[in-house]
């Protein structure tokens, strides 16, 4: 077996991957400093912060030769027998001196720069640098310029390690972004007239190491360390970008992108970045609402439901069956339990898939090895980055649900024929879509149709406007569960805010109504009874969902490969006081 | 630590002699004290105490009062809204919306919107002040703090100012560099219809 000597202890090489020495140390727990390295970009080697010492072992008579200069780690293969130092005194003089070189020229301005608290310069300045400041020379000072309308460039910060360059050119191979001019005078700019306007712009400033790139949208709002971070799946398209949702004051500010090899790789679109806003609009629906004469008034929880089991239980007594409407934004929990629910209660109601919205076309960003690379890509894994014309995040994982239940999955349309044609007496229709999903024409024809109607919904819809009883459920942000991707990939999505004022998620909702014991239910146990009962879940066995997701039984999609663990870039996280935050 | 230990070291309590235990001469002493002071302050001139509010006491040079916001050369408000102060903040008193300065202003980058102090719930521990890197929240020696409502209790940013303001003069950069005479302070008390929230 391959083995690499880091640090005089020997460690095995994992096989069937290429690393380089960062990604071998950081395997191992031993932290090599960089700032141009990404994982997902060429290698250039031009921060020179993760010089190491490097030698080779003599396989026959045991004796290390270390070369007689430092090698930057990011370039130096994981080889059999390679021996690595990172905690030499040459090493550890060699970054200080970097250190110092990088902040000649940089301002001494963290207490207003957004990166603080989350800052590549400031960790390792703390870690490897020094205190004082020998330059006595007068600091050049760059203007603050825009590379787009969303992002704002403050050249005085940055430290040319153009990661940003090197995104723009291998991964979106769109180019908006050069170095211009030399030595002490380099700037990262845009051509004139030519923003950087591509469907995935914004991750030029989740990859900036230090606060050069910053972005306009989260600019002077929060500070980093005030934000708590939610592991959460974004729900813009049906890809499922694995996303940090972070939140402080029962807002969210920001999404940022979290790495999963076999959805997303390292980014999110600049769509499903902002869509975090939704989650923070004023109109959403704020109480429960009960119809009487003309008028909705406002009911609670217990009410409201109390008036949802009596009429539906009535409905069915009286022999009419009830149309139930799952949207795609459902969780596959919240699925489960409602239409488990409406099938218990006359085994002839119909479920149908609410309505799927979809926009433009599927976008592909397709990274090439060779092509359009600045520097050595050997160490690159290349994945394609998809951006999703259907904008629900969980149409595979409702139909799974549909499907055992109803044996086949009807499309809201079909079921819309069929609730004017006068088959059904009720409607039960669940939605936690982001805009609204039905119009008024629609919503009135079906309404004179029916006798009595449940919305359950975040946001106010015409048909909401004409239904007996109106259910606040939550919106993406604060719910918990489970979503399918459109490579049915089942991936948890944690909570990131609290329930509104007056509404209660969708799933505690659904549990009320079937008298579940042992309330507040939680995701985790109803997905594990999904498991056991359906044949497509049960590889989400125990209800826990791993790291990175699992395929749903049936879906012939080999994972490609072994699978690293994921990386976040070591200043990512919050340091020093702002960690025990 | 065992009974034995050999490192223990014993005391016995003193022994008390006849008059000791009669207690006489010793209250005689105490009250020999008293009549000291009563002396002291009746003729010599010594008490310690002041007839507020007639006279006005004057803390000490690092006495921690009100908290001011200090404006700079031009008027404007230093603070750069690095939100320090609140992150250091032991009693999460205050509260700061930071927002990208005008273009008008091209030596900052950021400037606090709305900047409110909870005057109740704040511990007076100065710590705002030493997180403070532009020397902008400064704690005054003013402590006759008063107010009709918790509302008028939390200063807003013009409040603040406005305590900057009134103590420009008498406290000049008290941190760091205390003046070379005690300040003869002159309080006055607040608005009492302050600029603050109703």
């Amino acid at each position: 077996m391959a083995t690499i000597i880091i640090n005089n202890v020997e460690y095995p090489i994992p096989e069937g991957e290429k690393l380089n020495a960062i990604q071998m140390a950081q395997r191992v727990g031993v932290e090599i400093p960089y700032y141009c390295w990404h994982p997902a970009l060429s290698v250039v080697a031009n921060c020179r912060m993760c010089e190491i010492e490097v030698g080779a072992k003599d396989p026959k008579t045991g004796e290390i030769k270390l070369l007689p200069k430092l090698v930057p780690g990011c370039q130096t293969p994981a080889k059999d027998l390679t021996v690595l130092v990172t905690n030499s005194a040459k090493v550890k003089e060699h970054q200080r001196m970097v250190m110092e070189y990088l902040l000649l020229n940089h301002p001494l301005d963290c207490p207003v720069c957004d990166q603080a608290g989350e800052c590549g310069l400031q960790d390792y300045s703390f870690h490897h640098g020094q205190s004082v400041h020998r330059f006595v020379e007068e600091r050049s000072v760059n203007p603050r310029k825009e590379v787009s309308d969303g992002i704002q460039l403050n050249t005085d910060r940055c430290i040319m390690c153009t990661r940003c360059v090197r995104f723009t050119r291998e991964i979106t191979r769109t180019g908006e972004l050069q170095v211009t001019r030399r030595g002490s005078h380099a700037e990262i700019d845009i051509f004139p007239g030519l923003p950087v306007e591509n469907p995935l712009a914004a991750n030029v400033v989740d990859i900036c190491p230090v606060g050069a790139l910053l972005d306009k949208d989260f600019l002077h709002k929060q500070r980093a360390w005030f934000l708590s971070k939610h592991d959460a799946v974004c729900t813009g398209c049906a890809t499922g970008c694995n996303v940090s949702a972070e939140e402080n004051r029962g807002a969210l500010w920001r999404y940022k992108p979290r790495h999963n090899p076999h959805v997303n790789d390292f980014w999110i679109c600049d769509e499903g970045r902002y869509s975090y806003k939704a989650a923070n609009k004023p109109d959403l629906l704020g109480a429960m609402y009960l119809k009487t004469g003309n008028d909705h008034k406002k009911a609670t929880t217990g009410e409201a439901l109390r008036v949802v089991a009596d009429r539906l239980r009535e409905t069915v007594a009286a022999g009419g069956k009830i149309a139930g409407v799952l949207s795609p934004f459902l969780t596959v929990e919240e699925a489960y339990l409602l239409g488990r629910y409406l099938k218990a209660l006359n085994p002839a109601n119909v479920l149908a898939m609410g309505p799927i919205p979809t926009r433009g076309a599927d976008q592909t960003f397709t990274p090439d090895p060779i092509e359009g690379r600045t520097g050595d890509a050997s160490f690159v894994v290349c994945r394609p980055f998809k951006i999703r014309a259907e904008k629900a995040p969980n149409r595979l994982g409702v139909a799974a649900v549909l499907e055992h239940l109803e044996g086949k999955v009807h499309s809201f349309e079909a079921l819309l024929d069929r609730v004017k044609g006068g088959e059904f007496r009720a409607l039960y229709a669940a939605s936690s879509a982001v805009e609204p999903w039905i119009d008024q024409a629609e919503s009135d024809a079906i309404r004179a149709k029916l006798d009595f109607v449940v919305v359950q919904d975040s946001i106010l819809t015409p048909l909401a406007q004409a239904a007996d009883v109106v259910l606040a459920g939550a919106t993406f942000a604060e719910k918990a569960g489970g979503y399918v991707n459109a490579d049915g990939r089942l991936q948890y999505s944690a909570a990131s805010l609290p329930p509104r004022e007056g509404s209660l998620p969708d799933l505690d909702l659904a549990a009320i109504l079937l008298d579940r014991p042992g309330n507040p239910v939680r995701s985790s146990e109803v997905l594990a009874e999904m498991a056991a009962e359906i044949p497509a879940f049960a590889t989400a066995h125990g209800g826990k969902l791993p790291e990175y997701g699992v395929l749903l039984a049936g879906v012939d999609h080999a994972p490609a490969g072994p699978f690293p663990p994921p990386f976040v870039d070591s200043w990512f996280v919050a340091q020093g006081a702002a960690r025990a935050r | 630590m065992r009974a034995d230990d050999p490192n223990l070291k014993r005391i016995r309590p003193v022994e008390l002699s006849l008059a000791d235990r009669f207690f006489l001469p010793a209250i005689a002493v105490g009250l020999g004290v008293t009549a000291r002071h009563i002396a002291g302050v009746m003729f010599g001139g010594k008490a310690i105490t002041v007839q507020y509010p007639e006279d006005q006491h004057v803390p000490s040079p690092n006495y921690r009062g009100v908290h001011r916001l200090n404006r700079d050369e031009e008027g404007r408000v230093k603070c750069v809204a690095c939100m320090l102060c609140a992150t250091a903040c032991p009693a999460h008193c205050i509260d700061i919306v930071g927002a990208t300065a005008p273009e008008a202003w091209p030596d900052r980058e950021k400037y606090p919107e709305s900047f409110v102090i909870d005057e109740l719930r704040c511990i007076y521990c100065g710590m705002c002040e030493e997180a403070c890197p532009v020397e902008a929240i400064e704690l005054t020696g003013l402590y006759d703090l008063t107010g009709l409502s918790r509302e008028q209790m939390i200063f807003d940013k013009a409040k603040l100012l406005s305590v900057f303001d009134a103590t420009r003069e008498q406290e000049p950069m008290r941190y760091g560099r205390p003046p070379a005479d005690p300040p003869t302070l002159h309080t006055t008390a607040l608005p009492a219809q302050g600029p603050g929230p109703k």
